[in-house]
């Protein structure tokens, strides 16, 4: 816990707000000796913390996890229309990258993932193409040269 | 068993999982010593020796295999550029890949005892979903000693583009440590030069 902040989307902060509630609340009814519900075969529930219920170690570090990111997150938001000409965090970018088109949004590490097309703000080509417009060819160099052009941005931040 | 990236880029015996793993293990242990204490390294060792188990059923895949032309100078062609696929496929891609692994998984370890069960289990979702610092960590160092075997193999046997490896370094890395090995990694391999590979 470094007092990183993390940048998350809204649709990201009420998911980890609604994991963090039910794991208390499981670590809670386990400290009282009750019975937790066997919610494993539950579809309504992401697997990851549906596992979490049956080993104390990770669910404590996993409640610590997601109070420091609760803690220390900023909340990413379209910023205003007047802005939306550049690419920030959160834009979704429709972008050619040497010849192939490709759309990725600007995320903070947390829900960074490009093979879903997230790329972290903070990885070469996120820090790269933040702050250009449509339109900008932004290369990328090392050891060989990979160009990346804007073709449209958008916003639609949930 | 072979890596499969290895494999479609005909490299002659190449690396395998069990290979990639022990490496993979070294490499998050000595970089992660870099972050001062920051992360558990008994977690992320662990989890080093198994988010790849999984493959002993479900087999390796790469990102190509839904593309991959059968046709040799048509598969060449393809593997000098990084996959590009729709913001659809890309989950459709991603939700088969995990069903797959996620099933192996559960087949490979079902008779262990639970304890066991749960922990290798929780590992393996903290890796894939990186949940904790050392998921995302070791998510991310699991592609640098991809890359790093890349690089080797290239200046080894050449015959292939290494372009792809490093669109997706650039796209994905984003912890300092690693940038910083990858800096190291170019140093080495080209001398920090602009190389038409």
């Amino acid at each position: 816990m470094d007092g990183k902040i993390f940048y998350i989307t809204k649709g990201k902060l009420q998911e980890l707000k609604k994991e963090y509630e039910e794991l208390l609340n499981i670590e809670r009814k386990k400290a009282l000796g009750q019975e937790v519900p066997k919610i494993l075969e539950s579809e309504d529930l992401n697997p990851e913390f549906v596992s979490f219920q049956e080993d104390i170690g990770f669910l404590r570090s996993r409640i610590d996890e997601l109070k420091n990111i609760l803690e220390h997150h900023e909340l990413i938001k379209a910023p205003a229309k007047d802005k939306r000409g550049v690419v920030q965090l959160g834009s979704k970018v429709k972008i050619d990258v040497d010849g192939q088109r490709d759309e990725f949004v600007v995320v903070g590490t947390l829900e960074a993932n490009p093979a879903l097309g997230k790329i972290s703000n903070e990885s070469p080509v996120g820090m790269a193409i933040l702050g250009h417009k449509v339109g900008d060819e932004v290369v990328v160099f090392s050891p060989m040269k990979i160009t990346y052009k804007i073709k449209k941005i958008k916003y639609d931040v949930s | 068993m072979p890596r499969r990236g290895w494999v479609i880029r005909d490299i002659k015996n190449p690396e395998s999982i069990a290979e990639h793993t022990f490496r993979v293990a070294i490499m998050a242990w000595v970089l992660a010593d870099q972050k001062n204490n920051k992360l558990n390294l008994e977690k992320l060792i662990k989890m080093a020796l198994i988010h790849d188990i999984c493959e002993v059923y479900s087999g390796d895949t790469t990102p190509y295999d839904s593309i991959l032309p059968k046709d040799k100078k048509k598969r060449q062609e393809l593997l000098k550029t990084w996959p590009r696929f729709s913001e659809k496929e890309k989950k459709r891609l991603a939700e088969k890949k995990y069903k797959k692994e996620n099933a192996g998984l559960e087949k490979l370890i079902k008779n262990l005892p639970s304890k066991l069960q749960w922990e290798i289990r929780n590992l393996w979702m903290d890796y894939e979903k990186g949940l904790s610092p050392e998921g995302r960590f070791f998510r991310r160092a699991d592609r640098i000693e991809n890359f790093l075997q890349a690089e080797e193999y290239w200046r080894r046997h050449g015959g292939f583009s290494l372009k792809p490896y490093w669109i997706q370094a650039h796209e994905l890395h984003d912890d300092p440590t690693l940038l910083e090995f990858i800096e190291q990694i170019d140093k080495e391999f080209h001398k920090g030069k602009k190389s038409k590979n």
